[in-house]
């Protein structure tokens, strides 16, 4: 994942891509900017997290990754084509949050409807059906009518749908939504494994506990900007420092340490940032040197969900 | 493989589809019963179906053809994948009118089996209307499919069947009023030949040009010919309209 220039196998490609709204009768003050100038490229392998708050943006870029819509300004590539080209579809694999189906189709009739408007053969089709089936779990509900599925069967049934065509590209929107504990966890094995293939995948979710579990790779989109890629971030290299004193933790932290460094300050308390996980001997040792005399010391790094309160904090 | 799917979900998409040829091959039966119609009062019963059948049944079987998917989210997947949406459009029109065709020939056999019943009525002419009546359903499905497209909601045939009604109300009172100016007959040849073909295909049926229309007469043929090419022009022209609005809309899943 990159903002620009990228030396790897690129899947999806966004140029400078803007995307404003207008209502059909509104003027130019009605107009809402959805996304600004975003640059980004997601290679083949790579999974990439889609955050942000609500409104952020996140389905508009999805939306435009599939080709559902139009970019005001910029431009979508998908394996090199135009997002909205046949060819770019051909790649695609899509599911939306809320997957829906025809009520008197059977999941079988949904795969082979699905596979022929792919342009699949019969032969191809029933494959591609047995392989669903297996990689799925979706023996005990293929031949029920759709009208009868649960929210997690759907999810599993749009799953199967969307990787249809073995795409090269597949994008997902909430994909854990119904799915049960045993279910997100298969969907989470599913996703590694494609993603080994060289399946390029974005997630766009609000559950970063699972996001965290599958990538360490995220845009953070925040009033249609992207805010930061949390993957520096998320790896681990960053936390903050609690260090616990005996002797006063204001002179020590005005003595020893930069006021960027420092998080905060109580009469027993240090609170460091760090930036690495490395720098923390170093940070310990000098506090000793310098006459801190140190009860105990807690590296706490930021899980994903602190990275995004902390971005949208800092935001509002 | 595709075209053989998207024809077949137009007849298997929802079990209101079932209910609705039954609701009026039953109203078919029910009018010929209740008023047999004799062989020089056949057009009462021919325009009967002609309204039901070939105006009121493409309202009801092709407004949610997009809408529901819509509405839905269902179309997100399925312009998602790699084909011209223009056939996801045309194979559910030939699935709409092929459904009609099947439609006119069981109502056919409804009225024949009557006929034979009673021993009493005519199917003079019967085909002839029936044909009409599809000719109709097509150009009123392309109509709808197309509207159905930018509505993007089930209510689509409501608002197609108001806004035709509105528009015969108003254009009859203006061709009453307006009668005798020489300046109406460019709005006037503009109803007859861009607007849904009621009068002409009605006339068709009705003999008015010969007395089975399609036998050759003074210039009868010809004049047959022209109008069931008419309507068939027409329903392609709605249905480009249709393909060029479903290929430039844009769709969105509601996220969030």
């Amino acid at each position: 994942m990159n903002y620009n220039n990228n030396k790897q196998t690129a899947i999806v490609e966004c140029k400078q891509l803007t995307k404003v709204y207008k209502g059909l009768l509104a003027g130019r003050s009605r107009a809402v900017c959805a996304l600004k100038n975003i640059s980004l490229s997601v290679n083949k392998g790579q999974i990439v997290g889609l955050i942000g708050p609500n409104g952020a943006g996140k389905s508009t870029l999805l939306n435009l990754m599939a080709g559902l819509i139009f970019s005001t300004e910029g431009c979508v590539t998908v394996c090199g084509h135009p997002a909205r080209s046949i060819k770019a579809r051909s790649g695609l694999g899509y599911m939306p949050e809320h997957p829906t189906f025809l009520g008197r189709y059977s999941a079988r009739a949904v795969l082979r409807y699905h596979g022929a408007l792919l342009g699949l053969s019969r032969k191809a089709i029933s494959l591609q059906t047995d392989k669903s089936i297996q990689r799925l779990q979706l023996q005990e509900f293929i031949d029920r009518p759709c009208s009868d599925f649960s929210q997690g069967m759907k999810q599993r049934l749009a799953l199967a749908v969307a990787l249809m065509n073995n795409p090269q590209l597949l994008l997902f929107d909430e994909p854990s939504n119904g799915l049960d504990p045993v279910g997100i966890i298969q969907l989470r094995d599913l996703l590694k494994q494609l993603r080994d293939s060289g399946t390029a995948i974005v997630i766009s979710s609000h559950r970063l506990g699972e996001l965290e579990k599958l990538t360490s790779d995220y845009i953070f989109l925040y009033r249609g900007q992207i805010v930061s890629f949390g993957d520096r971030i998320a790896s681990g290299q960053a936390g903050r420092l609690r260090v616990q004193l005996v002797s006063d933790g204001s002179y020590i932290a005005e003595k020893l340490l930069s006021p960027s460094r420092t998080i905060g300050v109580s009469d027993k308390e240090l609170e460091i940032a760090v930036d690495n996980v490395d720098e923390v001997p170093d940070i310990v040792s000098n506090l000793v040197k310098g006459g801190a005399r140190i009860r105990s010391v807690n590296l706490q790094t930021e899980d994903i969900e602190d990275i995004f309160l902390r971005l949208y904090n800092e935001r509002n | 493989m595709r075209a053989y799917e998207l024809i077949k979900e137009t007849f298997c998409r929802k079990i209101y589809i079932l209910i609705v040829h039954l609701s009026w091959l039953t109203l078919y039966g029910i009018f010929y019963w209740l008023f047999p119609p004799s062989a020089s009062e056949f057009s009462e019963f021919g325009r009967f179906i002609f309204i039901w059948g070939g105006f009121l049944l493409p309202l009801a079987l092709s407004a949610g053809i997009f809408g529901d998917d819509i509405s839905s989210g269902r179309i997100c997947v399925l312009v998602t994948k790699p084909f011209w949406p223009g056939e996801l459009y045309i194979y559910r029109l030939l699935g709409l009118s092929l459904q009609a065709a099947v439609h006119f020939i069981l109502a056919w056999c409804v009225i024949f089996i009557l006929h034979a019943l009673m021993r009493k009525g005519s199917m003079d002419n019967l085909g002839l209307w029936l044909f009409a009546s599809w000719l109709l359903f097509n150009t009123c499905a392309a109509l709808s499919t197309s509207l159905s497209v930018v509505v993007g909601r089930a209510y689509n045939a409501l608002l197609l069947l108001v806004v035709i009604v509105t528009g015969f109300f108003v254009v009859s009172q203006l061709m009453f009023s307006l009668k005798q100016q020489a300046e109406t007959g460019v709005l006037f040849s503009f109803i007859r030949f861009a607007c849904p073909p009621f009068k002409l295909l009605y006339k068709f049926a009705c003999g008015e040009y010969g007395k089975y229309s399609l036998t050759v007469g003074r210039f009868s043929l010809a004049k047959s010919v022209a109008c069931v090419v008419h309507s068939l022009i027409l329903t392609v022209v709605y249905s480009i309209v249709g393909i060029v609005l479903l290929s430039r809309r844009q769709f969105s899943c509601e996220g969030d």
